[in-house]
């Protein structure tokens, strides 16, 4: 007789998300994700909104992520609107990604994965069985956010980085005060992937077919992503590459890159563009064999290396910036005209496109958001399927635990995937 | 104090800012028993009966609303967390503008299924609500005050001064003034020390109307100064649809 397991809600990940297992007698026959975030439909409130508000409004997709968010649509803005912006813009703007970049690995790692290693329900029973765990990951994660606080003018949804500028710049006392608490969390950074490299109890998974954007030293913005069987593509021409379709049971679409069902991420990141500063790069040689080709079970640790790597960049730009000196942003041409542009980053999570088209008064006529998690939904619906089979027979308390366990892998941020554009 | 914290139609932004709170964070929690708080623990108990349920998010979906009725009821006092709880928040900006329906099937397509939601709306319209932090997102004092006066078996201080108030007192230029910028300071709920003003960012509302908002005098200021009431109203409706522009002082 046929049954149906169903996890709901999904625990200790951002957004609301269910995973029904559908199954006759012992055998798996289907497995169901369900990304159940209401949809609120970014993209079509965009349009008819002036240029200069779409960062501003689209920012607010994900809190987790607002600072990539918006400074992806700034650059979006920017391309299509021909604007340039100053060498401590641009470093700024990534100072906040590796500050975000931190604080998310963090939040990720301590308070949501490190229950699961320890066997707790989460931060409340760790702050009373590892208190001081939780404490370190929590200050590495409050460096993150101080830098987003001081840089961003606020933590979640940061207004400091604009169009064209800089609402203000950094000046040295602030600087040095943000080098000081990154100093003070590096040797802890530094040390995290110990906890994070025990592997994984379940089942090995199919070998993920991985998609990063290759770094560029000029931009921000990446020029051309890659994927595992070494081809790549140029991000100005992702809609040939990246379909979307709707899918009855998730109010996330499908994203597909290439017809294959991409994973995005920390994990796609160190196999194929580990351009990494010299600890990280160190751990991630030290870690190569969990690593390199390896599932998503690699991810957390994936994630851990690029929290040392986020920790190193962020000092490192911090010094170039006390260099240069605060200095008045120079005036930029931000008069609206006619045009499209387009931007890709690297979001915590992975690949995030932002897309969007102005008419000669600088009104939006279209736009188009990418997430990763849309990106990675292909992925991880067909490892639950795969672990979900190769469970068959256990308890279903164990197999439910498993297949949550696999979801926190990939680390999904659902409120930010409820959001695709058709054409 | 058995805490009950959860989001609807959102970003979790509001939730965030709970967790954000890293040095208070492991004391907080000792103060209180958390039930039901999925962003960030597992094996919730929703059939539980809490002294308080926290709730970010608009209703925009009968999911939302089911779930907002079970808090309701098994909580003595509800808030509303954020901006989106309070006024529906950025989600429903286009309310009275463009109809569910045309929204969906821009993100859906024309043809097939779309999920099923409707105008995002404000906690208030459905239930009572006991208490309210506004923001986008809230300052990380206002959580805590919250948390604080809970546990004392109190509700949170609320704020009825515009961001003006704060912005002068940091004696920073007056965007709206001096440099003659769309800054809604002057209409919008304070409490956020003015933040945006003082990184030269005109406020964009994001925390709501202030109580006794004198709306007529902001809007002809504005128009006074150039700006087209379209774009005027479009800023203002960015975190509330709805606002009185005909209130006179």
């Amino acid at each position: 007789m046929g049954s149906v397991v169903e996890i709901a809600p999904l625990t200790r990940l951002e957004g609301h998300g269910s995973v029904r297992v559908y199954r006759e007698g012992s055998r798996v026959e289907r497995v169901e994700l369900r990304f159940s975030d209401s949809p609120r439909l970014f993209e079509a409130l965009l349009l008819g909104k002036s240029f200069t508000e779409v960062p501003e409004i689209i920012c607010r997709i994900c809190s987790l992520c607002s600072t990539v968010h918006k400074v992806t649509a700034l650059l979006a803005v920017e391309d299509a609107l021909g604007i340039e912006v100053s060498e401590v813009t641009t470093l700024t703007r990534d100072l906040m990604l590796q500050a975000g970049m931190i604080q998310d690995h963090a939040l990720h790692l301590y308070c949501l994965v490190l229950p699961d290693l320890l066997g707790v329900r989460g931060v409340a029973e760790l702050a009373r069985v590892a208190p001081d765990l939780l404490k370190t990951g929590l200050a590495i994660k409050k460096a993150g956010n101080q830098i987003l606080e001081t840089a961003g003018g606020r933590l979640i949804h940061p207004v400091n980085i604009r169009l064209g500028g800089l609402g203000r710049c950094l000046n040295k006392k602030e600087l040095l005060q943000l080098r000081d608490e990154l100093l003070k969390v590096l040797p802890a950074a530094q040390e995290a992937h110990r906890l994070f490299s025990t592997p994984f109890p379940f089942p090995d998974l199919a070998g993920p077919d991985f998609a990063a954007l290759q770094p560029s030293a000029s931009r921000l913005s990446a020029p051309l992503c890659r994927m595992s069987d070494g081809s790549t593509f140029a991000v100005r021409d992702y809609r040939q590459h990246m379909e979307e379709t709707v899918v009855s049971h998730s109010n996330a679409k499908l994203s597909t890159v290439r017809g294959r069902h991409a994973t995005v991420g920390a994990l796609a990141r160190l196999n194929l563009s580990p351009d990494l500063e010299k600890h990280a790069s160190e751990l991630f040689s030290a870690h190569k064999k969990e690593l390199v080709g390896k599932d998503i079970r690699g991810n957390n640790l994936a994630q851990a290396v690029e929290m040392c790597h986020a920790t190193e960049r962020a000092l490192r730009l911090i010094d170039r910036l006390i260099e240069l000196g605060a200095r008045g942003e120079q005036g930029t041409d931000t008069s609206p005209r006619e045009g499209t542009g387009c931007a890709a980053c690297e979001a915590p999570r992975g690949i995030l496109v932002h897309s969007y088209a102005f008419d000669s008064r600088g009104i939006c006529t279209w736009a188009d958001v990418i997430t990763p998690t849309a990106l990675n939904q292909g992925a991880l619906a067909r490892d639950l399927l795969i672990l979900a089979r190769a469970m068959e027979g256990e308890e279903t308390n164990r197999m439910t635990t498993a297949l949550e366990r696999l979801i926190r892998c990939y680390d999904p941020c659902i409120s930010c995937s409820v959001h695709v554009l058709s054409l | 104090m058995k805490v009950a914290i959860t989001g609807l139609t959102a970003c979790s932004g509001c939730q965030l800012t709970l967790l954000n709170c890293e040095e208070e964070l492991p004391e907080l929690l000792a103060h209180c028993e958390i039930i039901y708080f999925p962003l960030a623990e597992s094996g919730n108990v929703l059939d539980a009966q809490f002294d308080a349920a926290i709730v970010e998010g608009a209703v925009s979906t009968p999911k939302d609303l089911e779930l907002l009725f079970k808090l309701r009821n098994a909580s003595k006092l509800l808030v509303a967390y954020g901006t989106c709880a309070l006024f529906g928040g950025v989600a429903a900006m286009n309310n009275g503008i463009s109809t569910r329906e045309e929204l969906l099937r821009v993100v859906f397509g024309q043809g097939g299924e779309i999920p099923e939601s409707f105008p995002p709306a404000p906690l208030v319209n459905f239930v009572s609500v006991d208490a309210t932090i506004t923001g986008c997102p809230p300052e990380k004092q206002e959580i805590l005050e919250l948390m604080a006066a809970l546990a004392a078996g109190a509700l949170p201080p609320t704020r009825a001064y515009p961001v003006c108030t704060e912005c002068r007192s940091r004696e920073n230029l007056c965007l709206l003034l001096e440099k003659r910028e769309l800054c809604l300071g002057p209409v919008v709920q304070g409490g956020c020390n003015a933040r945006c003003p003082a990184t030269g960012i005109v406020c964009e509302g994001c925390r709501g109307p202030v109580r006794e908002a004198n709306v007529a005098q902001e809007l002809e200021l504005l128009l006074e100064r150039g700006f087209g009431r379209e774009e005027i109203e479009r800023r203002m409706r960015r975190f509330k649809p709805e606002w009185n522009y005909g209130q006179r002082s």
